[in-house]
């Protein structure tokens, strides 16, 4: 038993830990009905906040922590609860898009400021203690495990019992009927976000000295936060507690069983049972149980002028001239750019595929280009020959896209968006290293192709024959927009009631929309491979998951056109970087801040145009049932 | 021509964890008639169309279109079986045209008759699409705003929209949840023709949930009423709405429904 007790006892505490962020974002989600996906963001805020005051500035704990209390939970929070107001309305497609682009932009600013290293932060909170069954455990554990219980038994009773509680789970829902009942949903949501955003704040703190600070690892313990949540199926706080207790101390006994096995994959599982945990909640739940907050009030997008072909024909027209010159407009050195930029085009595509036209959303394209690239390699290194293997890379993406579909048939919105983040992460770090990918050596080399005698080695001809794939990439979007199929999309996109009341099958065409956008990626993953002519999974690399939220934060502001979209976003994400203005060092480490902050911009803007509801809207409110009589006159004193 | 059904919902009985939505409710909806299901707010009637169209799962009792019991089917199957509906808070693709949105209604019913239905369209199948929604907009009178984008447009001219779509898509029998809320007198005086025009032509049956009693009372032949998901009244629709339970339970005093009733008559006297 003391044996299981050197692991049990750490797996508590860091439960605790995951405990702690994950209530923060189950109360912010309630409350809010915005999915907070840079709530790893807000922990690694607070933890290089708290380096800074502590180890940089030199204060005592308590007061660096205070500081970062006040800086992270108060002011962070009410700068994301005018966020979540602005995002009360939106597509849930723009709360994603909004959220990771605070993401993107948080973290890219941290990397900017502090460096990509992860910064070693010493242990503040005692670490002596007493012995259980033979096993020490630290006060720091018993400070950890106290504050999580804590949290969780006092926002359950305040939910339960306080009236203001009570108004939080309500706001929600229906904001003007709150305000009708005398209680500002303005003051709710900030007490709700500036709560969510401590606890988010305390866990980073205490998080802190077991990992060290570093950005990847901040958002990876939110994913942990993520799968407790999802344990508790968004809402129960004692459920999420429990779900966190399983990761923490599943992960670890997992560590202690699996240590003297062999297999790359089976090993790598005990790190990565979160978001095996949370991909499998998202796969089983019955749907019922997962009723996103919120989505009542949504409005949908503002539907785009259409063009007709005597407009579309000479810009097509024009577009393909531009790009057939592109090789003697630009310097060689720079044409490789330009082709990895059209293959990028691809995967932006498969993405605004799912996004803009059916509405579903993908946190996971990079993963499918993964796939794609990989098996492209395989293939080509066995004999296959180079047309015939691209093609098999596509469709050797497929049945992922099935498995992607299966959470899709169930889930819509924020939970599939959560479900497609789990499953990038979990390929990544469970298959990428593996001989069926990218193999332990992580580099496979490849050869331009050489198709029926023509020798397109060279990287002007490698870029016309990318060209070439990518038009006929472009005609596959373009005939299935004008086919029945994109007619059920965008109807799904839409309405999927409407389409289901009049007998449409919206499983099957949620199957199609995510084999197609996964062929397309696997394409567009085996294009970006050959312009290197090597292809690895390197984290951070290539195919690295946050790049997949790079590409929807992109993409977001980048308009919302099937073909022109993709193509402008490629070019954005890919060849403005042989410009000197856009290899600038400070440029690049500043790129990602920026492109987060469009996707935000893009994400709140038509909010920001619709009348909001504040005090004097609430006063007016009042003032107006007290007129006829449904509340008591206000006393006036003498 | 597709032989129309009737709507038989037995004994059927909905509850929401402790709370009673519906109650053994029994109600027959013949084909080729309107039958009005009205009540106050809360009475169950939305309950019952959800559960009828499988949007919400029944606690007992059973749900028939003609010969073929629905209960075992989710929602888009008993759509492709015959049975259709619209939404009290409209369901329309507002990005399409209302060409399109028309369109898609039978498109999207006869693609559920093939499992490769979704890739592939035939000629015939488009043929009939497009003279389906032309003859579905004729009817509602929005031919001329075929090439409008839905959502731009107000609330009185997406109602025709969502009913062009419902009958131009073939089903059986149809059931349309407060069809004209939203519309002005006018707009609801038209909208009350359309249907009736649609019901008498096509012989589909039509379930009406309603809170427009002028509406009702001009276009349904049988009426039920609920309230607190129990079934009060029934009967032929002047009966039923004279009746003294509906009275006291839906339209208040006497002397309000009196009104509404002096009113109706005196503009029937005007239009005779």
């Amino acid at each position: 038993m003391s044996h299981l007790l050197i692991y049990i006892i750490p797996g508590i505490s860091d439960g605790a830990v995951y405990a702690i962020a994950a209530l923060g974002l189950v109360l912010t989600y309630k409350t809010s009905g915005v999915f907070n996906f840079a709530h790893g963001a807000v922990i690694g805020a607070a933890a290089y906040l708290f380096y800074q005051f502590r180890d940089r500035q030199h204060m005592p704990w308590p007061v660096a922590a205070v500081l970062t209390l006040i800086c992270v939970g108060i002011i962070g929070g009410l700068l994301l609860e005018r966020l979540a107001y602005y995002l009360a309305d939106a597509p849930t497609v723009m709360r994603v898009v909004a959220t990771v682009g605070l993401l993107v932009g948080i973290d890219t600013l941290f990397t900017a400021i502090y460096g990509a290293q992860t910064l070693q932060f010493a242990p503040y909170l005692p670490q002596g203690g007493p012995e259980i069954a033979g096993v020490q455990v630290s006060a720091a554990d018993f400070i950890i495990t106290a504050l999580a219980l804590a949290g969780t038994a006092g926002l359950y009773l305040f939910f339960r019992r306080a009236k203001l509680g009570v108004a939080m789970q309500a706001v929600v829902d229906d904001p003007s009927l709150l305000s009708l009942q005398g209680t500002s949903p303005i003051a709710v949501r900030r007490l709700a976000w500036t709560l969510g955003a401590s606890f988010a704040a305390i866990s980073g703190m205490l998080f802190a000295p077991e990992i060290g600070i570093d950005v990847n690892d901040m958002t990876i313990l939110a994913i942990a936060a993520f799968s407790a949540a999802a344990i508790g199926l968004f809402k129960s706080l004692p459920l999420t507690f429990l779900g966190a207790m399983v990761i923490g101390v599943g992960t670890s006994l997992l560590g202690d069983a699996l240590q003297n096995v062999r297999n790359i994959t089976i090993e790598s599982i005990p790190p990565n049972l979160p978001f095996l945990l949370l991909f499998a909640v998202m796969l089983f739940v019955p749907r019922g149980k997962l009723v996103e907050q919120g989505i009542g009030r949504v409005r949908g997008f503002k539907p785009l002028r259409r063009y007709g072909p005597r407009i579309m024909l000479p810009i097509v027209a024009l577009a393909l001239a531009v790009g057939i010159l592109i090789p003697n407009l630009v310097g060689a050195a720079y044409l490789n750019q330009y082709t990895t930029g059209l293959a990028y085009a691809v995967i932006f595509g498969s993405l605004a595929l799912l996004l803009w036209t059916s509405g579903q959303i993908s946190l996971c394209q990079l993963a499918f280009a993964a796939v794609g690239a990989s098996t492209f390699a395989h293939a080509l290194s066995s004999g296959m020959p180079w047309l015939v293997a691209l093609l098999f890379a596509g469709l050797i993406t497929v049945p992922l896209g099935v498995l992607v579909a299966i959470p899709a048939f169930r889930l819509s919105g924020i939970y599939l968006a959560i479900a497609t983040f789990a499953f990038g992460i979990m390929l990544e770090r469970l298959f990428y290293t593996t001989f069926l990918m990218f193999g332990s050596s992580d580099a496979l080399e490849l050869p331009r192709p050489r198709i029926f005698g023509l020798n397109l080695t060279s990287d002007k001809a490698y870029y016309y024959t990318v060209l070439v794939v990518v038009v006929l990439c472009c005609a596959v979007i373009v005939l299935v927009g004008r086919s029945r199929l994109g007619r059920l999309l965008r109807g799904l996109g839409d309405s999927p009631a409407a389409l289901e009341a009049h007998g449409g099958n919206t499983k099957v065409t949620r199957l199609f929309v995510f084999c197609i956008s996964a062929f397309l990626a696997g394409i567009g993953g085996a294009l970006i491979v050959g312009v290197t002519q090597s292809a690895s999974g390197t984290s951070g690399g290539t195919f690295d998951f946050t790049g997949s939220l790079f590409l929807l934060a992109v993409l977001a502001f980048c308009g919302r056109r099937p073909i022109l979209s993709p193509f402008i976003a490629a070019f954005v994400y890919q060849v403005t970087k042989i410009y000197p203005f856009f290899r600038d060092p400070n440029v690049v480490k500043w790129e990602g801040v920026v492109f987060g902050a469009l996707a935000i911009g893009v994400a709140i803007v038509p909010a920001i145009t619709v009348p909001i509801r504040g005090r004097a809207s609430l006063r007016r409110s009042q003032q107006a049932m007290t007129g006829i009589g449904l509340l008591p006159m206000p006393e006036f004193s003498a | 021509m597709t032989a129309q059904s009737d709507l038989r919902v037995d004994n059927m009985t909905v509850r929401f964890g402790g709370l009673t939505a519906v109650d053994s409710v029994t109600l027959e909806a013949k084909a080729g008639v309107v039958t009005g299901l009205i009540g106050p707010n809360g009475a169950g009637k939305t309950t019952i169309f959800n559960a009828c169209a499988g949007a919400v799962k029944a606690s007992s009792g059973s749900t028939w279109l003609g010969e073929v019991r629905l209960d075992h089917h989710g929602v888009a199957r008993r759509a492709s079986l015959g049975l259709g509906r619209t939404f009290q808070r409209m369901e329309l693709f507002n990005s399409m045209t209302v060409n399109e949105n028309v369109a898609l209604g039978p498109e999207t019913m006869f693609s559920s008759r093939r499992p490769w239905g979704q890739l592939w369209c035939s000629r015939r199948d488009g043929a009939d699409v497009a003279e389906r929604s032309r003859v579905a907009m004729q009817l509602c009178g929005i031919s001329g705003l075929a090439t409008r984008t839905v959502g731009d447009m107000p609330t009185g001219q997406r109602r025709l929209v969502e009913l062009a779509r419902a009958i131009a898509t073939p089903f059986k029998f149809l059931m349309l949840d407060e069809p004209s809320s939203g519309l002005d007198v006018v707009e609801t005086e038209k909208f009350g023709d359309i249907l009736q025009k649609f019901v008498s032509e096509t012989g589909v049956g039509v379930l009406l949930v309603e809170h427009d009693i002028a509406l009702v009372s001009s276009v349904c032949s049988h009426i039920y009423v609920l309230e607190f998901g129990n079934l009060i009244s029934s009967g032929a629709a002047a009966e039923t709405l004279a009746s003294d339970a509906v009275r006291s339970a839906y339209l208040g005093t006497d002397s309000v429904y009196s009104e509404v009733e002096q009113s109706d008559r005196a503009e029937v006297g005007s239009h005779a």
